[in-house]
């Protein structure tokens, strides 16, 4: 816990909250200012936006701890403020709420449309609200409202301030006390491997008919070995998981089945699926397919996918191409998170690394180390391979001309 | 929706932030304006030990001028651009692009170190700065690097920072007199994430012309010699000229492979060449 200090409608404020705590939390749970209203929580219906040193901020996704010392206006602060006076006028003219739940939000950004814009058009009032979020007035109301106090403020010679009176740099909040050095309350949490694999229940991963995957994507590569030695090598299950980074066997599989984990970490986010996958090969197409399910228990999320892969002759005699398609489904928070493309693109940088691994391992004969192990950081191992050949084709569309 | 319980700090200077951000013992994540950090610490998508809060470095939020750019800290937010409290050196491009960021309450607290560390590719700042030709300057154990905005950005959230480096600034070059830009973002609703990203800048006494296809899947794709799109600039509509099919070709190349979405871009970046060159 912290001591955290604010200056809250004029008057000084303060209450112990854990660094976790946002601005709204604080607000409502230690000083009962329940004007301010949580909707979404993630900043984007702006019902909880409010005055943090005289600027809108969503208070849902800044948090108490970093606005040590600054000045918030809630709505329960704004009763004689000018503007927000004569919004509030506005708004009961103009039917501009009906639920009221967004009213909070809608009042604070309202109020710095008209405080900062001098004379904007009806589309140029709805661009500017557009980050607060109404359900019942289809914003006709709320657009009139703040456009007729405008209209009234301007004939009246009362002008816009550009700049909302804001004159230092910086996020709306920081800079009014000193440095803090982290007290140690928050204790490091346990993420022991072998207590999570222990925990998950992994489902039976073998081939369900009816399963579609929500994405697919095809990629292909080339590897500068023959066909025979490259279909060789993918049969031997765990050397094919030492070339993917961040992946490792739980044991040698049993009759195609096997079990074992992968770690992915994309920016601050990092994610370890444990899980089963079924593996089985065709030596007459020289075609396979593995099929998988796995679990992240931190972020609770699970994937299922499908792999298949083609092992082909390449352009050159002793190169061989190989055709990957990739079916997944993701689901639980990292899919709410995810876009498709992010993991098109991730799963790009992780078949870079496979290839680079993978040549590596097929020059270097059994039993050589990857070149790149560990655990998959698409940061640090962002390779010239993908992106090099992706330059050299731009280069090649663009020097002709 | 309540983050994790985490440890926080808030150190005075640069020094100190890299010496916190260094300790691998726990998970660390630097924290400037919180606007996309704070919806993934609220999902639990991130789920740090510490988090280290950079905005009362005083050195961040710092505006300097080096004659033939302006240096600005990580931490100065869209707003700051906005509202012109960052001197425009760019004919208008950075303050028109900043206003145009999420919303208003985003921009009051979301800064432009941030946004191009998250390296987000639909974001606005990693698109524009690319077609500006900026560049970023990190600092670490090790000293610090300089690199081109379209350097320090890898791939989809990853930034070319290493172990216990924090961006520290960026650096922004003064337009030349003829320099003329134009930007074009494809989103559906106000303030979202955009589906397609078109940048374009022709600076003739700079001698730059850079045209950047931006929210792609991946980091922006960059072309520094963009009188491919536009023929020398000379004529009295550089914009007739733009070759939608080279840059269909540029994108297919690039693994895009929806037309939808190829379209997409081209169409983004014939807007942003015409906003160059109004009628």
């Amino acid at each position: 816990m912290t001591t955290i200090n604010l200056t809250v409608n004029g008057k000084q404020l303060s209450a112990t909250a854990e660094p976790r705590t946002h601005l709204a939390d604080y607000l409502r749970d230690c000083h009962n200012l329940t004007g301010t209203h949580i909707g979404c929580e993630h900043g984007v219906c702006g019902a909880c936006t409010l005055l943090v040193d005289g600027v809108p901020t969503r208070s849902c996704i800044t948090f108490a701890v970093t606005c040590e010392h600054a000045h918030v206006t809630t709505i329960e602060g704004l009763d004689n403020d000018e503007i927000a006076t004569e919004l509030r006028a506005a708004f009961k003219r103009e039917h501009a709420l009906q639920c009221g739940y967004c009213t909070p939000g809608m009042m604070v950004s309202a109020r710095d449309v008209v405080l900062r814009m001098e004379s904007p058009s009806e589309h140029d009032i709805r661009v500017a609200m557009s980050g607060n979020l109404c359900r019942c007035t289809g914003y006709v109301g709320i657009v009139r409202a703040v456009q007729s106090v405008i209209e009234a403020r301007r004939k009246r010679g009362a002008g816009a301030i550009a700049d909302g009176n804001r004159k230092v740099l910086g996020p709306a909040g920081s800079g009014h006390s000193s440095a803090v050095a982290a007290n140690g309350a928050a204790k490091p949490r346990e993420t022991s491997p072998t207590k999570a694999a222990a925990s998950v229940a992994v489902a039976p991963a073998r081939a369900d008919a009816n399963w579609t995957p929500q994405t697919t994507f095809v990629q292909s590569f080339t590897v500068e070995h023959p066909v025979d030695q490259v279909w060789e090598f993918f049969g031997r299950i765990g050397e094919v998981a030492t070339c993917l980074p961040g992946a490792s066997l739980n044991g040698e599989p049993v009759d195609g089945h096997v079990e074992g984990r992968i770690k992915v970490k994309v920016g601050p986010i990092s994610a370890e699926f444990q899980g089963v996958a079924d593996v089985s090969r065709d030596d007459a197409t020289r075609t396979g397919t593995i099929s998988g399910t796995g679990k992240d228990q931190r972020s609770n999320s699970a994937t299922r996918g499908l792999i298949g892969y083609a092992v082909k002759q390449g352009d050159r005699p002793g190169q061989t191409r190989v055709d990957v398609t990739v079916g997944f489904t993701l689901t639980g928070m990292l899919a709410q998170f995810s876009r498709s493309g992010l993991v098109q693109d991730i799963a790009n940088r992780l078949i870079a690394a496979f290839v680079q691994n993978l040549e590596a391992k097929l020059s270097a004969g059994e039993g050589a180390a990857p070149a790149v192990a560990a655990e998959f950081d698409a940061g640090s191992l962002f390779t010239s391979v993908i992106i090099g050949r992706i330059k050299a084709l731009f280069a090649s569309v663009f020097r002709r001309r | 929706m309540k983050p994790v319980n985490f440890d926080y700090a808030r150190p005075k200077d640069v020094a100190g932030a890299i010496a916190l951000i260094g300790d691998e013992s726990r998970t660390v994540k630097v924290m400037a304006g919180g606007q996309s950090l704070g919806p993934m610490l609220n999902m639990r998508l991130v789920q740090p030990d510490l988090v280290v809060d950079i905005t009362g470095i005083g050195e961040l939020k710092a505006v300097t001028d080096q004659g033939d750019r302006i240096v600005v800290g990580a931490c100065v937010t869209h707003a700051d651009f906005e509202d012109l409290r960052v001197p425009d050196v760019t004919h208008g491009a950075l303050p028109s692009v900043a206003s145009g960021i999420a919303y208003r309450a985003v921009r009051n607290r979301g800064t432009i170190g941030g946004s191009l560390t998250h390296a987000d590719p639909s974001a606005d700042w990693i698109s524009i700065l690319s077609a500006i030709g900026a560049s970023v300057t990190v600092a670490g154990p090790a000293g610090s690097r300089t690199m081109s905005v379209e350097d320090y950005m890898l791939g989809a959230l990853e930034a070319d920072l290493r172990p216990g480096e924090i961006l520290v600034s960026v650096s922004i070059p003064k337009l030349g007199h003829g320099a003329r830009w134009g930007y074009y973002k494809s989103c559906r609703k106000t303030g979202e994430f955009a589906h397609a990203i078109g940048a374009f800048l022709h600076d003739p006494e700079r001698g730059a012309s850079r045209a950047v296809i931006g929210a792609t899947e991946s980091k922006p794709i960059v072309v520094a010699a963009a009188t491919a799109f536009i023929g020398d600039g000379q004529g009295d509509k550089p914009a007739k000229g733009f070759d939608a099919n080279a840059t269909a070709k540029l994108l297919e190349a690039s693994g895009m492979v929806d037309q939808i979405d190829r379209q997409t871009h081209v169409v983004a970046l014939r807007r942003a060449i015409e906003r160059a060159y109004p009628a």
